[in-house]
């Protein structure tokens, strides 16, 4: 055994460094990413686990190596490198070499499959996902009538942030339960599935989404919907094609406005011609002079 | 003008939230947009806003060394600035696109400050390290506060900078509609609604694959159907489409446990 005491973490070393975590990216950069961020969060564990002054100063300088993931799915990985420093304590001091060799393989090992998975659920999934709802409740109207207008605001964060706390929170305490074994849990949570489903519940909100956006011509006249919904469609192709060519949305959106400017300023051809524009064509004679007109009430 | 100083110092607050602290999303238009029209007393306004902005850039992501548009900026900025214009005579639609094109370029201006901040962390890091091996861990620790006091000062500045410059662009506002006889408003009207074309593409490029676009056509049948035979309401059908959707996902996870 080392010669040190053991050192154990308790709850509230667990719950500190917790909340600590919500502070991964305020030094993000683009040359270690989260790297002072982890090392924030490991900060007051490392003070209380390693004794001497220069253990801490070397574990803490460790972690500032290079670290990128993604930040809520970065909590299994903070969970297990606890349980692992903590562990690496309570090892012989030739042992403990090996273990931050291991450490430093859990980081780089895990941070790319979680980035992937935490970018695809959280980016790409359960944010577009609320985001669609809190729209399509705004076009429905739903908590206007009453002035109401922060239930819906309110309601993306609630279901968004069950979401988001509740996965951070299950990551950081199955990473310190299982340590270096986390990385073998994860498909455990069916994240992928996840995945598939929240996407198809989106497109299915998508669907009343377009619909909404139609409807105020559904309650005029059925023709009028179908012919708008129609041309709606043939616009919404056209946006998707030029999204899917990797054009910006707000390169496309000053397009939208130029676009809808020159409808503004295009001539009606289906109105009749203005005759002041055809006046210097007139014969001079069909004018006919004032004092020759017929006075009312003489013959 | 105090207002403008308030509105700054909550989206410097907001900005914050956007990377460095927690990320609960209170940053997102759909917020940020209704929370500054209620601060100047027009939360519809605030929140169609919100919702458009939201649509329209939903696939704008954060992924790997990407940083997206500054969307609180622009839904802080827009909805404070077309809160500005609200007064007039001209139709809400016309003044929010109007906002909204003038804001765009003020929000990129803000994802490049982002970008100088997050080279300049580089300098912070680097500090931090030599803390590390000089056994300085509370200076270590404040270098944390040092940078989010950094990012306090740039959302504020940017905001205010942001809210100033909109504010003398709305006097060109009156100077176009007014020469260009109601033409140019009526253009705007019109870029409203193809706007919201705009933001179900961007859902459909980063959520639809050739498999499930067939999803999409039978919910829009069936959304359409509902609403036409039955008369159905909004709310009730949001509620269903919530209802199938849910049931979709739950199938496709109870598959995958099957699998697994």
């Amino acid at each position: 055994m080392a010669d040190e005491p053991i050192v154990s973490l308790n709850r509230k070393d667990m719950i500190f460094a917790f909340l600590r975590s919500f502070f991964l990216q305020a030094a993000w950069n683009f040359e270690r990413y989260l790297s002072y961020g982890v090392a924030y969060v490991l900060l007051p564990v490392l003070k209380k686990v390693y004794a001497s002054q220069e253990d801490r100063s070397q574990a803490l300088s460790r972690h500032l190596e290079y670290f990128n993931t993604h930040p809520y799915m970065a909590s299994f990985v903070l969970g297990a490198i606890l349980r692992m420093e903590e562990e690496k304590q309570q090892l012989p001091k030739p042992k403990q070499k090996q273990k931050e060799e291991e450490i430093s393989a859990l980081k780089v090992g895990m941070m790319g499959p979680i980035a992937a998975m935490g970018d695809n659920l959280f980016w790409a999934t359960i944010r577009p996902y609320c985001g669609l709802l809190a729209v399509t409740l705004v076009l429905s109207s739903a908590f206007q009538v009453k002035g109401q207008y922060w239930v819906i605001p309110l309601l993306f964060l609630i279901v968004y942030n069950v979401a988001h706390v509740g996965i951070r929170l299950t990551g950081f305490i199955q990473g310190y339960r299982k340590g270096d074994q986390v990385v073998l849990t994860l498909r455990k949570y069916g994240f992928q599935e996840a995945i598939r489903g929240l996407k198809l519940a989106s497109i299915v909100l998508l669907g009343v989404l377009i619909v909404f956006v139609n409807l105020s011509e559904l309650e005029k006249e059925m023709g009028l919907f179908v012919l708008k919904l129609t041309f709606f469609t043939a616009i919404v192709g056209l946006f998707t094609f030029a999204l899917h060519r990797k054009i910006s949305p707000s390169q496309l959106f000053y397009a939208v406005v130029l676009f809808a400017l020159m409808l503004a300023f295009w001539p009606d051809l289906s109105a009749p011609p203005q005759m002041e524009h055809f006046a210097p064509s007139i014969p001079a004679a069909v004018v006919v002079p004032a004092e020759m007109k017929p006075i009312k009430g003489k013959s | 003008m105090s207002h403008w100083f308030l509105i700054s110092t909550l989206l410097a607050f907001l900005s914050l939230d956007v990377a460095a602290v927690g990320q609960f999303m209170v940053c997102r238009p759909i917020v940020v947009g209704p929370l500054v029209g209620w601060f100047l007393g027009h939360p519809d306004i605030g929140l169609e806003m919100g919702a458009l902005i939201e649509l329209i850039w939903i696939g704008d992501l954060p992924v790997g060394a990407h940083l997206p548009m500054d969307l609180m900026m622009l839904s802080g900025v827009s909805v404070a600035f077309a809160c500005e214009l609200l007064g007039t005579k001209y139709p809400n639609e016309a003044v929010m696109t109007y906002a909204l094109g003038m804001t765009i370029p003020l929000a990129a201006l803000s994802t490049e400050v982002d970008i100088f901040i997050s080279k300049f962390n580089v300098r912070w890091v680097h500090l931090a390290q030599r803390m590390a091996l000089s056994g300085h861990f509370r200076t270590f620790a404040w270098i944390n506060w040092f940078v989010l006091l950094e990012l306090l000062i740039k959302g504020f500045v940017v905001a205010a900078v942001s809210l100033t410059l909109v504010h003398f662009t709305s006097g060109l506002f009156f100077l176009f509609t007014t020469i260009l006889n109601g033409k140019v408003i009526e253009g705007l009207y019109y870029a409203h609604w193809l706007l919201l074309a705009l933001g179900c593409s961007a859902v459909i490029d980063l959520l639809v694959e050739k498999k499930t676009a067939v999803y999409l056509i039978l919910s829009i049948v069936t959304i359409m159907g509902l609403a036409i035979f039955y008369h159905m309401q909004g709310v009730y059908l949001v509620s269903i489409a919530l209802c199938v959707g849910f049931a979709l996902a739950l199938f496709y996870m109870g598959k995958g446990e099957k699998n697994g």
